[in-house]
């Protein structure tokens, strides 16, 4: 088992897809966590692969480390092994070029600013020279994308947990990123506004052609959005699969019943149910 | 006959939803109900005024000694001022040195605790011997007692930003002092606002305790110069004016709170059972 682990990696690096289509490539990554003066192996050893204008995303039980995967890819976590590049340079180099738009799983709205203001903040702190008009007139154009149309004077207290979720996307697209890497973004929203958000999501992708990266522990939304799905495991945190997602485009609600997602839905279910068991 | 039943109930039940009073009708009632009881007592059981004064010889003391006691306040109201303005300088500035620089910070930090546990109060006969009987020592004390809230508040404030805030400012590019100025300082507003609220009651014990411990003016004064001669009616309107003065003073920092931080919490009195 471990010997397979260790061996796995050297084939799948010369097969990995080195087109110019590849926007995002991770080698080899592998993160430890230093935690009370113990080494700890959050990551093992992940080849990754991303195209342009993909939506992509990143399952897996809790601990499997998808999120820390995507701190990798947005230059937030340093690989202890390995390398990451996007768009051909470092993460933290591309993303002060405002190449990666970033939403976690809370908005973190200031809650002294309104919806226009939040949706300008990041803009105009990436760009000190940028005219107040221009930054407020694309984060308006942003705001109107996610579907806030009449909510740019209001404050984060006045706003749901959705909206303030689309203010926080609205956030990240006002960079005018390439790639947009989401942590669980719509973890902490219910049902309905859950699938309210994916539907905006996909939305937003068919209209910008961005790359996105979605971490999420939902088998629907991961199905219902991407092209490929990247499955986790752990023990040692790792990819397990990565499962193309063949149902039609463009989707929408009919595409729940359609036998290509019911079946990608099963295969994933069965993943990650192998993988759960593994660890329990 | 149920109709009738039913109907009666929800009679009953209009009659019991009365109209909320105004928030000071209660306590002011549960005041002059206290004063009552405390003027009676007196007067039931002949307590001596130098032991215990009625409310209405402490009122006729106040009424008597109204310049004298202006004067006073006078002086220990500019002491609370800027003993107060001062304290909030300081505790701000520990606060932002200690998490500007964290490294400084974790050796300054357990020192500014310690220090804590010294009591202060004990500090001012030292304060008055070093700088006399001016107002200095006096704004020392205060500054000494009044700045630790200041400083744990505004604290808690700076580190109250979600790291993945953080995290997004510093994709961006942006730098510590740019995180601190925009983003740690203004999430910190609500946080240092209810140090100062502590601070500003604190530093009216601190001008108090100053006063105590050497002073020839101020309401501390008045009170152990009033003690000596036993007039206690006089003692106690002293404690009324300052009374009165630290709850203006508490409700000018609420007041710059809610026109300074408009988005901070609010603590109503009501709402706190739900």
């Amino acid at each position: 088992m471990m010997l397979a682990e260790t061996v796995a990696p050297a084939p799948s690096v010369a097969s990995l897809p080195e087109t110019a289509e590849a926007q995002i490539i991770g080698r080899h990554i592998a993160v430890d966590f230093t935690h009370a003066g113990r080494r700890q192996r959050v990551l093992q050893s992940v080849n990754i692969s991303i195209p342009r204008g993909s939506f992509v995303s990143l399952i897996g039980p809790s601990g499997c480390g998808k999120s820390t995967l995507l701190k990798v890819l947005a230059g937030l976590v340093p690989p202890s092994e390995g390398s990451v590049t996007v768009d051909g340079i470092a993460p933290e180099e591309a993303a002060k070029k405002r190449v990666i738009g970033l939403v976690f799983q809370e908005a973190t709205l200031l809650p002294w600013k309104n919806a226009l203001e939040n949706a300008a903040f990041l803009l105009m702190t990436a760009d000190e020279s940028i005219a107040k008009s221009e930054a407020f007139g694309r984060a308006e154009a942003m705001l109107k994308l996610v579907g806030l149309r009449d909510a740019e004077k209001k404050m984060p207290s006045q706003l749901s947990g959705g909206m303030r979720q689309r203010v926080a996307i609205a956030r990240a697209l006002a960079l005018d990123p390439q790639v947009l890497l989401m942590d669980e973004p719509f973890g902490a929203l219910d049902a309905i506004t859950r699938e309210e958000m994916s539907e905006c999501l996909l939305d937003i992708w068919e209209r910008t052609g961005k790359t996105i990266v979605l971490v999420t522990h939902s088998i629907d939304e991961a199905v219902l959005l991407s092209d490929e799905v990247h499955v986790m495991g752990t023990g040692p945190a790792r990819i397990i699969e990565t499962l193309p997602i063949t149902v039609a485009r463009p989707r929408g609600e009919e595409s729940y019943s359609e036998p290509a997602f019911k079946a990608a839905e099963k295969r994933l279910r069965g993943l990650l149910i192998e993988s759960h068991r593994r660890t329990s | 006959m149920t109709e009738v039943v039913q109907s009666g109930v929800s009679q009953a039940r209009s009659d019991n939803v009365r109209k909320p009073l105004p928030d000071f009708i209660p306590a002011a009632g549960l005041m002059i109900a206290a004063l009552l009881v405390w003027e009676l007592g007196v007067r039931l059981f002949n307590v001596p005024e130098f032991v215990v004064p009625a409310p209405s010889a402490v009122f006729r003391s106040l009424i008597e000694s109204r310049y004298h006691l202006m004067v006073a306040a006078k002086v220990t109201a500019i002491e609370v001022l800027v003993g107060f303005i001062l304290s909030a300088v300081v505790g701000i500035a520990v606060a932002l040195v200690i998490s500007r620089f964290e490294r400084f910070g974790r050796a300054l930090y357990p020192l500014i605790v310690l220090f804590q546990n010294v009591p202060k109060v004990a500090l001012a006969p030292i304060f008055i011997l070093w700088f006399g009987y001016d107002m200095a020592p006096k704004l020392l004390l205060i500054v000494v007692i009044a700045f630790f809230p200041v400083t744990i508040d505004m604290l808690a404030g700076l580190q109250s930003v979600e790291p993945s805030f953080v995290s997004l400012m510093k994709s961006v590019g942006a730098n510590k002092n740019k995180i601190m100025l925009r983003v740690r300082i203004p999430h910190a507003l609500p946080h240092l606002f209810a140090g100062l609220k502590v601070a500003i009651t604190f530093s009216v014990i601190g001008a108090i305790v100053g006063e105590f411990a050497g002073a020839n003016a101020g309401l501390g004064y008045v009170i152990q110069f009033a003690s000596t001669q036993l007039d206690t009616p006089l003692v106690f309107s002293a404690l009324l004016v300052i009374s009165v003065l630290g709850l203006a003073f508490y409700y000018v920092v609420e007041l710059a709170e809610r026109f300074l931080v408009p988005w901070a919490p609010k603590y109503d009195t009501r709402q706190r059972s739900h």
